[in-house]
């Protein structure tokens, strides 16, 4: 091992908090979401030689693990769940699907949403929607998320829009 | 991009979330504030959506990784590197058998090892303490039992530690809902006895320790104010340790949660 792994090792440690957060979030399981770091570090460490210093280590360690999840879901999932992976989120733009939060009440009932429930609604999104949520939340930019989710920087902003579109309706039923 | 045609509500909403961190060039910045200006529908998207950014950063459960995992990734990345096979559940172990038998060993010294090299060296009496402080923290998170009084509130978790201690430790913040006191231990900070007190941040905990101050070498540079403290705060492999006096005794609290939470926390600590 040479030294620049070792050091690239050290940092990319300190990334485990918020790459099992990410895992956790895509599996849904615990048990899931430490084989998916652990399995995220080990394809790290075989590829650090391929990875640039002075770009964001963080991104590229997202890169590596929302990879080796889809390659894990497209063989493994029987189970499909709302939406999938490259689907598009139901959530729409227009003000029509906004409707039901234009009203202070609403928009107070809102505000008191409890942890559980957010998890719930964010759960219920597809991958890509929670993803790129969860990727805007850990402060990635446009550029860095297009590179982790492989698409053009051009979509990452109107991905998140309607993700979060999508998961303002998911909301509504916990709002009420 | 210069402020040329009107915005469209689509467009608008398109660029709320950057509105709202200030990233847009200052025309179109001013072109969606001059929209919001006279669109009632879209100044309420926005509140919506300063709703939603608050919800998911600040209710949003957080699920860090568990001290067990970060010691395996610690023991296992000095491996020899491998060819990447699939990942699934159980695969870990295979790959890993002959490294974790040797990790099992190191479980413990691996980190505090790794940190204590990382220190070593620094001028400034920073690092000894730093050094204790994370150490201190670790431990209580291993504890099979990390609490010995477990929080009924700061009036029940303070008079448990009369007759443990050769101070009575100062504590003016009492935990509430962002910060819940969990509880509170008799712990050693250096060679002195210390109140080590848990409290919650999300699902991350955050202890803080209290101690006597004489004889320390306290850091002296890099110092930041904090309410009436002027603190030290210095975050190592995703670990931020904050130091400070006052009066007679000396506080550190540490965690892996989020610098600017803990330095929220250490301003309530100081200023009651």
């Amino acid at each position: 091992m040479s030294h620049s792994e070792a050091g690239l090792g050290r940092d990319a440690l300190a990334y485990a908090d918020t790459l099992h957060n990410l895992a956790r979030y895509l599996t849904r399981s615990e048990t899931d979401a430490e084989d998916l770091v652990q399995e995220t570090y080990v394809r790290a460490l075989a590829a650090a030689g391929q990875f640039t210093p002075g770009t964001n280590l963080k991104a590229w360690l997202f890169r590596i693990l929302r990879n080796t999840f889809i390659s894990q879901y497209r063989r493994q999932r029987n189970n499909p769940t709302v939406g999938g992976l490259d689907t598009v989120d139901s959530g729409a733009l227009g003000p029509a699907e906004e409707n039901w939060l234009l009203g202070d009440i609403e928009l107070d009932r809102l505000r008191k949403v409890v942890a559980g429930d957010i998890e719930r609604a964010l759960m219920s999104l597809s991958e890509d929607a929670r993803t790129v949520i969860l990727l805007d939340l850990e402060g990635l930019t446009e550029t860095e998320v297009a590179e982790v989710v492989s698409c053009p920087v051009g979509t990452v902003k109107s991905r998140l829009a309607r993700a979060r579109a999508a998961l303002r309706q998911e909301l509504r039923d916990y709002a009420r | 991009m210069p402020g040329n045609a009107a915005m469209d509500c689509q467009d608008v909403r398109l660029h709320l979330l950057d509105y709202q961190r200030g990233s847009l060039d200052p025309a179109r910045q001013q072109d969606v504030r001059t929209h919001l200006g006279g669109c009632a529908a879209c100044t309420r998207v926005e509140a919506v959506e300063q709703t939603l950014t608050e919800l998911l950063e600040r209710r949003l459960p957080v699920h860090p990784a568990s001290l067990a995992l970060k010691r395996r990734l610690a023991a296992a990345w000095p491996a020899p590197v491998r060819t990447p096979r699939p990942w699934r559940r159980g695969l870990w172990g295979w790959q890993l058998a002959p490294g974790l038998a040797v990790a099992a060993a190191l479980l413990v010294a691996l980190p505090l090892l790794y940190y204590e090299r990382a220190t070593v060296g620094r001028a400034d009496g920073t690092a000894g303490m730093v050094t204790e402080a994370l150490n201190d923290h670790l431990r209580l998170l291993q504890s099979e039992r990390p609490l010995e009084v477990e929080s009924g509130g700061i009036h029940r978790v303070k008079p448990w530690f009369e007759g443990r201690l050769d101070f009575a430790p100062v504590v003016p913040f009492a935990g509430d809902q962002e910060f819940p006191l969990k509880g509170g231990a008799v712990a050693y900070f250096l060679d002195r006895k210390a109140a080590a007190l848990v409290y919650g941040r999300r699902l991350h905990s955050i202890s803080l320790f209290v101690f006597r101050a004489d004889g320390l070498a306290w850091p002296t540079r890099g110092l930041r104010p904090i309410g009436r403290a002027t603190a030290s705060a210095t975050t190592v492999r995703g670990f931020t340790v904050v130091l400070w006096r006052s009066g007679d005794l000396g506080y550190a609290i540490v965690s892996d949660v989020d610098p600017a939470d803990l330095l929220d926390l250490a301003a309530r600590i100081v200023g009651g």
